[in-house]
């Protein structure tokens, strides 16, 4: 008998709430998954870019935040400090570039991410700012928006394609369910507590780096002030966050909740990308090929055909709901993709209802 | 005595299938055995006693709440554990009962402690810290009825507890819900085929049968003859003895598989009888100890009586 064996005692405590025993399946989730060696390999490659992105805004900020004369080579500089010692006129700017010139602003941003799908939103945006304080807002959004699209994104397919999968579908198979439901849980701290779990690996690998990404934004600005006409940036990533959680993880936790093998849920959960993404892109190659245009040429991407078969591909639905999120397009043009992702939520919501409770009906 | 649980006239059909049939169920404070064959309808009857399915007609009370609409307060005030394996793969003892205890709203760091001191308590050692896969089907067992303890419920429902565990860990296991309802005044609904640990334990039976409820009475009237029953191991002249007996008015009766003989008579005094007519056929008695209804015979005579009653 243990030393500290004391028999059964009462228990004198007081039981907490709902929220606390969500938080509960949500924390032991986390745990659990955290132990998979494979996740953690890919959390830590999931931070790498965040050096590139980190890379960008130092460059954006060096060539369009500090004041042209700081830009200029020393022999110019040379040249202005022997003029205006000679006329006492400056010619030298203590402007920015944004200030100056706008349309110039966008060429070199033009020339610097050329290679980036969709930057001609981000010219198009500085061209058309009323001021250097709203081109560098669209500047930094759509930074930040490239992070969540074009790196985080193909990450946070893996990472919830490695942690959602098992988490119904494990509960189904080793009748765990009956370890919840038998307890004062009902489906919705059950669900939500579950959804957590995926929800705060995306967290974090791109809400936290992009908001680190942002305060590094600041510190590299001329003013520290410039935090108070960049507040919405934050609240931009929040939501798009959101936007990034809601459908991936419903869907993947509806899959979960079809099968006690979470392989075949992992299985359909890329297969969802994989082949929704593919059939767009080969309307896209096909559209290409007939208008005698390759392929990433943005008349190829702004035609017809290929943005009425668009929301085919659940990447693309998330980029334009998120470009609309950061003030890159109009919800009209953004309409179809927001509906089908509301869509997928509220089916997946409504099987993963019916689902996480059909053991106890049996 | 108040009842815990009070069920009235309950229907509950899949489709088809009616799984209950007007079943109705008082059950007292105690621990009460739950006996059925396969597919009588005892898990259908727990699920409706946790409020986890509604029923198709009928209503009741369990530990003072209305069934399914207050499912919540039920199972704060109820300790399940059932009789599937389940787990959570990847965590280990400790981990279970602890996340078990949160989930009952027991806060995590208390819920560590506390888990502790349920396994000391079921005799779980070192093992607590091993992955539950790794466990064996008795370790299992009581990893479950831990859980379904951690958060001190005032009543108990407990699915084939001993199922899967040897002799030793069994009687241990019994012991332990005997603790629990006398030193700590919990409830507890027995449901198992083991029909000597219902015998060893519980103060009330329930027999399911078909979906009704064809028995319900506390064991020690069950336990009781219909008149006055002795078993008698003796040794000496038997033809003489069973003569004697006759004589005296008193039926004798063979067991089988058992040299003793059933005694049975219409009087209270019938043990001073026995112990005359042993004496007139001068037979030496070894035992001479009250019969009583095997629980055994008692179930099986009211399923077969269910399955009469239905074909």
């Amino acid at each position: 008998m243990p030393i500290h064996d004391l028999g059964y005692r009462p228990w004198k405590g007081t039981l907490l709430g709902a929220v606390s025993r969500t938080r509960g399946i949500a924390a032991a989730g986390i745990r659990l998954i955290g132990k998979n060696r494979w996740l953690r390999r890919v959390m830590i490659v999931a931070w790498l870019p965040v050096l590139y992105w980190g890379i960008a805004f130092f460059f954006v900020g060096q060539t369009l935040e500090q004041p042209v004369q700081k830009q200029l080579p020393q022999a110019i500089k040379q040249v202005e400090a022997a003029v205006e010692a000679a006329t006492g006129e400056s010619i030298g700017s203590e402007q920015t570039i944004l200030q100056l010139d706008r349309k110039a602003a966008a060429d070199r941003i033009h020339n610097m991410f050329h290679w980036i799908p969709r930057v001609h939103l981000l010219t198009r945006a500085v061209r058309n700012a009323e001021d250097d304080v709203q081109a560098r807002n669209y500047i930094w959004a759509w930074l930040l928006m490239s992070f969540f699209r074009y790196s985080q994104a193909v990450l946070i397919l893996m990472i919830v394609g490695f942690v959602a999968p098992s988490l119904v579908s494990q509960d189904l198979r080793s009748r765990a369910y009956l370890l919840y439901f038998s307890r004062p849980i009902g489906r919705l701290e059950y669900i939500v507590g579950k959804l957590a779990v995926p929800a705060a690996y995306i967290m974090f690998v791109s809400t936290f780096p992009a908001l680190m990404l942002y305060f590094f934004a600041i510190l590299m600005s001329p003013s520290i002030d410039v935090f108070w006409t960049t507040w919405d940036i934050p609240l931009r990533i929040s939501l798009s966050t959101i936007v990034l959680i809601l459908p991936t993880t419903s869907l993947a936790l509806m899959l979960s909740s079809l099968t006690e093998e979470s392989r075949y849920a992992s299985f359909a959960w890329f297969a969802t990308w994989v082949l929704g993404h593919g059939a767009w892109l080969a309307i896209l190659v096909g559209e290409a090929i007939r208008q005698g245009l390759q392929p990433r040429n943005a008349a190829v991407a702004d035609s017809e055909m290929v943005k009425m078969w668009s929301p085919l591909s659940f990447y693309n639905n998330l980029g334009d709901v998120q470009s609309w999120i950061f003030g890159f397009q109009s919800f009209s043009e953004i309409m179809p993709a927001f509906f089908v992702l509301t869509g997928i939520t509220v089916i997946s919501f409504a099987i993963l209802f019916r689902r996480v409770a059909a053991p106890l009906r049996a | 005595m108040e009842s815990l649980i009070q069920l009235e006239n309950i229907v509950k059909s899949y489709r088809s299938t009616t799984a209950l049939n007007n079943v109705n169920l008082d059950i007292q404070p105690g621990i009460t055995g739950l006996l059925g064959p396969n597919g009588a309808g005892k898990s259908t009857l727990i699920k409706i006693i946790l409020g986890l399915i509604r029923v198709t007609e009928g209503s009741g009370t369990v530990l003072g709440c209305r069934l399914y609409r207050d499912g919540r307060s039920i199972r704060n005030k109820i300790g399940y554990m059932p009789e599937d394996d389940c787990y959570i793969p990847g965590m280990t003892g400790i981990e279970v009962v602890q996340f078990a205890g949160t989930l009952s709203g027991i806060p995590t760091i208390e819920a560590l402690r506390r888990g502790h001191e349920i396994l000391d308590f079921c005799g779980v050692k070192q093992e607590r810290y091993r992955n539950i896969e790794t466990y064996s089907t008795g370790m299992r067992q009581k990893i479950k009825f831990a859980a379904s303890i951690v958060h001190d419920p005032e009543f108990l429902i407990l699915d084939e507890p001993t199922s899967g565990l040897d002799p030793e860990e069994r009687e241990a296991l019994l012991n332990r819900i005997k603790i629990l309802s006398t030193q700590n005044n919990k409830s507890v609904v027995l449901s198992t085929h083991i029909l000597p640990d219902v015998q060893q334990i519980c103060d009330q039976v329930v027999i399911l049968a078909r979906g009704q409820i064809r028995l319900n009475d506390r064991l020690e009237v069950l336990n009781q003859t219909t008149s006055p029953t002795v078993t008698v191991r003796f040794e000496g002249d038997r033809a003489e003895f069973v003569s004697r007996l006759k004589r005296a008015r008193l039926e004798a009766k063979e067991i089988p598989g058992s040299d003793a003989l059933q005694i049975e008579g219409s009087t209270n005094d019938l043990t001073a009888q026995v112990w005359k007519a042993a004496g007139l056929a001068n037979v030496a008695i070894h035992s001479l100890v009250p019969a009583r209804n095997s629980l055994e015979e008692i179930f099986m005579q009211t399923v077969k009586e269910a399955s009469v009653a239905h074909s």
